[in-house]
């Protein structure tokens, strides 16, 4: 229990060395903005898919893959699975119009249209496109560096310190809250218990894990204090940010491709492959 | 020695936490350069206050009102910021986990971070964190993640921290309490190395046994007041008045104390360290 | 002192989510009326097979019995009538506004009468000297008596055996005495005590059998005095006998001697039956 929080704290920090580490902070940021705005830009589930796949294609460059793709299934699959039926059916999505199937259910033929299947597909995909982009950006960029970065963006110090403490801090209480669950669990709270009892029990571990947590942050901030935080002057960043050749590679490709799909937008429009049709305005 | 070897002066310094009143009271205090001051008393005394009030955190951290002041390498704590003092006077605390900055994924990061914040030329950060890495014994460790340290090395990753600044006077506030045997001896160890190289400490401890290796003076406080202050060999030895603030001696001084109480043995001075006792005991029990 | 045994460690393998193997094959008895000290390193296994002895953690190999019952089946707070933890950290637990209802948390969780509920609290606060804050918000007590109050908070249970999770651990002298003292008026009531701690004077006053963990595995177990005085086996685990033990074992090697001494007041006894020269 206790080595929990220690535990995540380490692997989010595992340093790799694989080229999609190496790309600097700016370029895998740029990338995540740039392959979100194409999800949203097309509305083609198909070439939406592609640019999932490529995502995690450079997941596998970057080895982290397995966590990217488990998130992607735990959100989007069920996602799809509930949405798809409900929005091809006629009742189910305002817009409906083109049938482009029928299927036969308790002996009753029901039409399936091609505006709320498109819908149904298209926005999990688009969401797993953001989704895994970030992931990627996130995992294979150290906490350093996301810093080194923001501060470049010119972000206030004191509000990023806030997000990098916060983000460090939540596996810490996670430890937190196993001692305390083990230390009123010694005192006989029962788990199995009314709802009156379980909000008495919720206190009981709320309580003491609120006022623990403020504690630590106390004796954190005056830490930091003592080692020269609020100085007001210009703070020197651990990382340097320099473009390395990986990184004009990357620019190229992204620059190739904005071309290439420019072009598909223009004589293909929006939805080149599935042919769907925009639906507001 | 003259007054310019003050580092650190207290004069006439009282203080009252906004919702406690006289935590420190009329404290008269000289910290010359190069000694170790050993500051012992019961909880609650004001040894950790004493600590906080040598880098600015008492009063600016905490508010509160104070009488007297605090003079630190030339400087008024008053008149001056935490960030300023960080420089002057390091602080290392009790607990080990809770001083990471938590904005360092590194070893090496979490001892230059003090260096970024006061804005030091990337080179000379790189040059400072490996020469304090290696003064506390990590060196190795650089590209680890502090989490992952056991207590003895986080809190000597504390100590590089501190060491890294160059601080004129380092502050440790019962730096042990919190270890397992084996953390306790590896900070002593580097607090000792520390003291072989000159540099200025103060350590409050209520581990008196291994204060005595390694303060030259010691304090004692007692409700906010100093109530016994001298050379380490004199105020450690003196059991009676000790026990008054309800602080025990180390255990050779205690047992002399007893044999001398009891069996009449005669001494001039209470041994306070385990090699004074051996050397003591052989003669007084070799038939 | 040898009676009933209340607790069983048979053969007690434990591993955190299959990754870390904390307890290899630890078997012990505790008998009624004990003063027991576990000893050893952070991360070799004290708390951890502490924690094995109310139910908080089950064995992934192995068994224990609390009073022939079976941890692994019998529900924690059944078996928290019986062992009461004391938990090192106080703002672990701390959660009411008030001391007396704090330390009435456990027994009202063992479904007791008001009156009941009610006479131990007073009872409970009494033994540990909190009588006079029965009013209190317990976070405007200092934070030796907010200890206290945790383990007032488990002596209201009156459970048979305690365990104490690093009692002195940051605290001064005046506390490591008052700590003692609990430790000796409960095991007069007949209470079985079991401390975890890095304190070896503390363990020298208190403690009349020691066990010593190190990598999950019980490296000696037996009388204080003798524990304390296997330098040898100490220095492996690096722990350091307290100041006095040291002292005899130096004045042993010099002068042929066999002084067995931990603490003050023996050792002066001691040196005077041996004769010493004023």
């Amino acid at each position: 229990m206790s080595t929990l929080g220690s535990r995540l704290l380490r692997t989010t920090i595992i340093g790799k060395d694989t080229p999609i580490h190496k790309l600097d902070p700016r370029t895998k940021f740029l990338y995540f903005f740039w392959i979100s705005l194409l999800g949203y830009i097309f509305y083609d589930f198909v070439l939406t898919f592609i640019f999932l796949v490529v995502n995690l294609l450079l997941a596998v460059v970057g080895k982290v893959v397995r966590r990217i793709l488990l998130t992607i299934l735990v959100i989007i699959v069920p996602w799809i699975a509930i949405a798809a039926p409900i929005l091809s059916l006629p009742l189910g999505f305002p817009w409906n119009e083109t049938i482009i199937y029928r299927i036969n259910l308790f002996g009753m033929e029901l039409p399936v249209y091609q505006e709320g299947l498109g819908w149904a597909i298209t926005w999990p995909l688009r969401i797993a496109v953001t989704i895994s982009a970030a992931l990627l950006f996130m995992l294979t960029t150290k906490l350093g560096e996301i810093i080194a970065l923001f501060f470049k963006l010119r972000l206030p110090f004191r509000a990023l310190y806030m997000i990098a403490a916060a983000l460090q801090f939540i596996p810490l209480l996670a430890d937190e809250v196993g001692t305390i669950y083990q230390a009123q669990l010694s005192r006989g709270l029962k788990t199995k218990a009314s709802i009156v009892r379980r909000v008495f029990n919720f206190l009981a571990l709320g309580i003491p894990l609120t006022l623990s947590a403020i504690s630590k942050v106390q004796i954190r901030a005056i830490a930091l204090e003592s080692r020269g935080f609020s100085a007001p002057v210009e703070k020197t960043l651990m990382y340097e940010l320099r473009f390395k050749s990986v990184d004009y590679v990357f620019f190229a490709a992204i620059i190739f491709f904005t071309g290439v799909l420019a072009y598909i937008y223009i004589t293909m429009g929006y939805s080149p492959i599935v042919r769907l049709r925009y639906l507001f305005g | 020695m003259g007054e310019d070897s003050v580092v650190i002066r207290f004069e006439n310094f009282s203080y009252s936490y906004p919702d406690t009143p006289n935590v420190l009271v009329d404290i008269n205090l000289k910290v010359e350069k190069g000694e170790a001051l050993g500051i012992i008393g019961p909880n609650g005394a004001g040894k950790s206050t004493l600590c906080k009030a040598m880098n600015g955190l008492v009063p600016h951290f905490y508010g509160g009102y104070i009488n007297g002041r605090v003079i630190v390498a030339g400087m008024d704590t008053l008149e001056h910021t935490v960030a300023e003092l960080s420089t002057k006077v390091g602080l290392v605390f009790q607990e080990p986990e809770n001083q990471l900055s938590g904005l360092a994924l590194t070893v090496e990061e979490e001892v230059g971070f003090g260096l970024a914040m006061l804005g030091y030329p990337r080179e000379e950060i790189k040059d400072r964190v490996r020469e304090a890495l290696e003064k506390v014994g990590l060196s190795g460790l650089e590209e680890r993640s502090p989490f992952e340290l056991s207590g003895g090395q986080q809190q000597r990753l504390a100590i590089a921290t501190v060491l890294a600044m160059k601080p004129e006077i380092i502050v440790l506030d019962e730096p042990v309490s919190l270890l397992d045997p084996i953390g306790k001896r590896e900070v002593f160890e580097a607090v000792k190395e520390l003291k072989k190289t000159g540099s200025t400490l103060v350590i409050a401890e209520h581990e008196i046994e291994e204060l005595a290796y390694i303060a030259d003076r010691v304090i004692a406080l007692n409700e906010g007041r100093i109530v016994m202050e001298g050379e380490v060999d004199q105020v450690l030895a003196d059991v009676e008045g000790l026990r008054k603030i309800t602080v025990e001696a180390p255990s050779v001084a205690q047992l002399t104390h007893i044999l001398r109480e009891r069996a009449g043995l005669e001494v001039n001075h209470y041994p306070i360290r385990l090699e004074e006792a051996v050397k003591l005991y052989e003669e007084v029990l070799r038939k | 002192m040898s009676g009933e045994p209340l607790i069983r460690v048979e053969d007690v393998w434990f591993s955190y989510d299959n990754e870390v193997t904390a307890l290899r094959g630890v078997s012990l008895t505790i008998t009624k009326g004990e003063r027991i000290a576990l000893i050893g390193q952070n991360g070799g296994g004290k708390t951890t097979l502490a924690k094995h002895l109310n139910g908080l953690l089950k064995p992934t190999k192995g068994r224990v019995l609390v009073k022939g019952m079976d941890t692994r089946t019998t529900p924690t707070h059944e078996l928290v009538r019986y062992v009461g933890y004391v938990f090192q950290n106080p703002a672990h637990q701390i959660f009411t506004s008030r001391v007396y209802d704090e330390v009435a948390y456990g027994p009202k969780n063992l479904g007791l009468s008001e009156e009941e509920v009610d006479k131990r609290v007073r009872r409970a606060l009494e033994m540990v000297g909190l009588q006079d804050y029965v009013e209190w918000h317990p976070y405007d007590l200092n934070f030796g008596q907010m200890k206290l109050l945790t383990i007032a908070s488990i002596l209201s249970m009156d459970p048979e055996i305690y365990v104490l999770d690093e009692p002195t651990s940051g605290q001064d002298h005046r506390w490591r005495n008052l700590v003692a003292e609990l430790i000796m008026k409960l095991n007069q009531q007949g209470k079985t005590i079991i401390v975890i701690t890095h304190d070896m004077k503390f363990v020298a006053r208190t403690s009349e059998r020691t066990i010593l963990l190190a990598n999950g595995k019980i490296l000696a177990d037996g009388p204080t005095r003798e524990v304390l005085n296997n330098i040898e086996l100490l220095r492996e685990a690096a722990i350091k006998p307290p100041q006095i033990t040291q002292l005899c074992h130096e004045l042993n090697n010099r002068l042929g001697t066999s002084f067995q001494s931990m603490l003050e007041e023996e050792a002066a006894e001691e040196f005077i039956k041996h004769g010493i020269n004023v």
